[in-house]
């Protein structure tokens, strides 16, 4: 068994409205010099720390206590995880 | 997600080709159940809509009451049941949006939400928790940041709405009378689109709504945003001011095809449009996702061409994009382009109407054995019966629920949540009284007594506070009508309310049905929501602390009506017995002398008795007066009944009202006068809860101990299951 660190990104699905990164881009970024920005998304990160024998089996668990515990909503959100050795 | 094949064939019919896909697309919203009401407009019509107070012109989302000294209050009733079952959070908070936009459109500000909350059975399903949960925190994020307060509801729990929602959302909006909008349109006046981008969010919501929601199909939610919402409020209102309105409309279900077909039909003109000039939020967009997208927080204005400028001026000062979209014709029909090629070109009045149906309707078999009572085991402690009770989630204290929400803001909550119904102070020195009530279990237990009782008990509320019923909000909703049984049990509601209303002379000003309520185990309850406003000439009644040695005199009488009780459906988990009728001669008495009594002002205050019966009524009265009481069971007026029928039956008609000894004398002699039943049933004193009946203890708790458990019990059940 081996230590795991996974992060899972919780964000709104593709197409799906943001108001809280639009007003960071339009309100904020935006009035100052960053020109170049066009966009910011907003998201949650939780950050786990597993034990499992590897990389593959970390990020089944923690998709299924993800979808299980109702982490996050399937209708609004995606997410994405992330497994990094500790 | 599509007409029926006989709805197609009267399309073609109509228009003598095949229709495009766009068209198919408009003309599947606007034939929706929702959008359409096809199955229950006919009969709507039974319901009285006129009165001295009812103001009427054509194309207004909500009711206008004339409210006297040149001011109007508007009041709307929606809801956003499929939406909220599957994404409480957003279908909650995006339910308030739409309400707040239909006060808005007769030109009116927002100044208060009501809402009405079912879920399932939050003691033993945690998804009825979190389903519960989201959906408070969806309308507290939603209201709080619009500043707009949110005075009261209800919230009730019932295994029939398993792995389901009922979010109901009233609004109230006051204005000038003069400054109300009077929707017209003119050849060549523009069409401008307001607020919010377009996007793919809430795709086919309308259709999604009258459908079951059976199937996975779930794509249809709505991201809410209250700060567009906030800034849309205070540029229509300023273009209002302005003069720059010449008629506006909501884009709630349905999207942009129902608005514009059915504002074009209401004004009698026709409608060009490019959806290329509709501001969205993605590239790409078929022109059909265009006009069935469901994005929150638009509006639709049509202006004169010498206003445009003025408006955008308004829309830029508050940073909110607005599109001209299009114009109006003479021609009645809808024209959709995308550039310069046409993609739906239809008569407006083939769009908006339907054909309405008449479906069949057959009594429902279990209503023939479902008033015999089973024998139920005998209570021995009904003290601890009692702290059962209270912690029941449908009887305990929903502090919980309105704590978060702003109930304050715009300073105009005179009596906030908490009590019978709330107050809002108007600006001609007069008040609102208003409240919502439903009752789901009386109502499958009969649904034309319970849908009646609904309407009385929110009646019963408002002139708790002091309040004239003058309008009278319905919100029906059922599971799927085309289920001759179920539609018995509409048209059965529909008749009763109608028949309530027109004794009691209180008009219909809006409503609202939604029906395909069905959950995987079947279809809900009967659950029609009645939302009365009332109004107070003088003062208010606002509640005075009990005091030691104060008297407790209960109007009304209280018969042997146990069906549909929460004593039965919770403590002894049986659905059955009588459900408790209104009295039209007698109701009517009641109400009538309760209102004089308060306007001489001998009471410190009324409270309603209603669900859980007289014991849950006078607890109340305890434990928020944190003071005892002794009350005497055999002196409660009514039929000679068991202890437990005196305590837990619920019926209707009945108020307590409490005074200072020394106004007794006086109170007695003008009850006796009116010809009503009623009687001293008992006194305030010391700290504990006591029911006795001749010699014996009946009740004997200890206030501060029950207080505790009825705040507390939902709190720590929802946060800590």
């Amino acid at each position: 068994m081996a230590t795991f660190n996974v992060h899972v990104t919780i964000e709104n699905k593709p197409g799906i409205s943001d108001p809280e990164g639009d007003t960071i881009l339009n309100d904020l970024v935006l009035k100052g010099a960053h020109k170049t920005v066009s966009k910011i998304k907003t998201a949650k990160m939780l950050k786990f720390t597993i034990k499992e024998k590897d990389k593959k089996a970390a990020r089944s668990k923690i998709q299924k206590i993800c979808d299980e515990l109702r982490i996050y909503n399937p209708m609004v959100s995606t997410v994405t995880i992330d497994v990094f050795n500790a | 997600m599509s007409l029926e094949p006989q709805e197609l064939a009267e399309l073609k019919l109509n228009i003598g080709r095949d229709p495009t896909s766009t068209e198919l697309q408009i003309v599947a919203a606007e034939w929706s159940e929702h959008c359409s009401y096809k199955s229950s407009k006919k009969h709507l019509k039974m319901l009285p809509m006129k009165g001295p107070l009812v103001i009427h012109e054509k194309g207004y989302d909500s009711g206008v009451l004339d409210v006297g000294n040149g001011y109007v209050v508007t009041a709307h009733i929606e809801s956003h049941n499929h939406p909220s079952a599957v994404e409480p959070y957003g279908g909650a908070a995006t339910g308030v949006g739409g309400v707040i936009r239909d006060i808005l459109s007769a030109g009116t500000r927002p100044i208060a939400i009501l809402n009405g909350l079912r879920f399932g059975n939050i003691e033993t399903d945690k998804h009825a928790r979190w389903l519960f949960k989201n959906a408070v925190t969806g309308i507290a994020d939603y209201g709080n940041c619009l500043g707009v307060p949110t005075i009261g509801g209800e919230v009730e729990f019932d295994d029939c709405y398993h792995n389901y929602a009922l979010v109901d959302v009233a609004a109230v909006g006051f204005g000038k009378k003069k400054n109300l909008i009077k929707n017209h349109a003119t050849n060549g006046d523009l069409v401008v689109l307001l607020g919010g981008s377009t996007g793919r969010d809430g795709m086919g919501g309308s259709q999604f709504a009258s459908d079951s929601l059976e199937s996975e199909d779930r794509s249809a939610v709505q991201i809410p945003d209250p700060f567009i919402e906030k800034l849309i409020i205070e540029a229509i209102l300023e273009a209002r001011k302005q003069k720059l309105i010449n008629a506006m409309k909501d884009l709630g279900g349905g999207g942009l095809s129902c608005a514009v077909s059915e504002i074009a039909n209401t004004l009698e003109v026709g409608i060009e449009m490019d959806v290329d000039m509709v501001h969205t939020r993605e590239s790409n967009m078929h022109p059909d996702e265009i006009m069935i997208s469901e994005s929150q927080e638009r509006m639709l204005i049509i202006t004169s061409k010498t206003k445009l400028k003025e408006l955008q001026k308004i829309c830029k000062k508050f940073r909110i994009s607005c599109s001209v979209i299009g114009h109006v014709k003479s021609d009645n029909q809808m024209h959709v382009k995308k550039g310069k090629k046409t993609f739906a070109n239809l008569p407006t009045d083939v769009i908006v109407n339907a054909t309405l149906l008449d479906l069949p309707s057959k009594k429902p078999v279990y209503l023939k054995t479902i008033e015999k009572e089973k024998k139920l085991r005998p209570i021995f402690d009904y003290s601890k019966i009692m702290m059962n009770f209270l912690a029941a989630p449908n009887i305990a204290s929903k502090i919980w629920v309105y704590g978060q929400y702003d109930h304050e803001v715009g300073i105009r909550t005179v009596i906030k949540p908490g009590h019978d119904a709330s107050v809002l102070r108007l600006d001609n020195g007069k008040f609102l009284s208003v409240k919502i009530d439903g009752n789901p279990k009386q109502c499958y237990i009969n649904p034309r007594e319970g849908a009646i009782g609904c309407f009385e008990e929110a009646c019963r509320n408002v002139v708790c506070t002091g309040a004239k019923p003058i309008g009278m909000l319905d919100h029906l909703q059922f599971g799927n009508p085309k289920d001759p049984e179920i539609f018995w049990t509409f048209l059965e509601s529909l008749k009763g309310l109608t028949d309530f209303a027109n004794h009691f002379k209180i008009p219909c000003i809006g409503g609202k049905v939604s029906l395909y309520n069905e959950t995987p185990a079947g279809p809900i309850k009967p659950t029609p929501l009645i939302g009365v406003l009332g109004l107070i000439d003088k003062k208010p009644l606002i509640p005075q602390r009990i005091s030691d040695g104060d008297c407790l005199v209960i109007v009304g009488d209280t018969k042997d009506e146990m069906g549909g009780s929460e004593y039965f459906e919770y403590i002894h988990k049986f659905i059955g017995g009588k459900c408790p009728s209104v009295n039209f001669v007698e109701s009517k008495k009641n109400m009538k002398v309760v209102l004089k009594v308060i306007q001489s002002q001998l009471l410190k205050s009324v409270h309603d008795c209603s669900k859980g019966g007289l014991a849950v009524a006078i607890s109340e009265l305890c434990m928020t007066n944190q003071i005892g009481c002794r009350i005497l069971l055999e002196n409660v007026p009514g039929e000679k009944l068991d202890v437990d029928r005196i305590l837990f039956s619920e019926s209707h008609s009945r108020y307590l009202l409490t005074l200072d000894k020394k106004n007794l004398k006086k109170l007695e002699t003008m009850l006796k006068k009116s010809k009503v039943s009623f009687k001293l049933i008992g006194k305030f004193r010391g700290k504990k809860i006591q029911f006795t009946k001749g010699t014996k203890s009946i009740i004997d708790l200890r206030v501060d101990i029950a207080q505790k458990t009825w705040l507390n019990s939902l709190k720590d059940l929802v946060l800590h299951g």
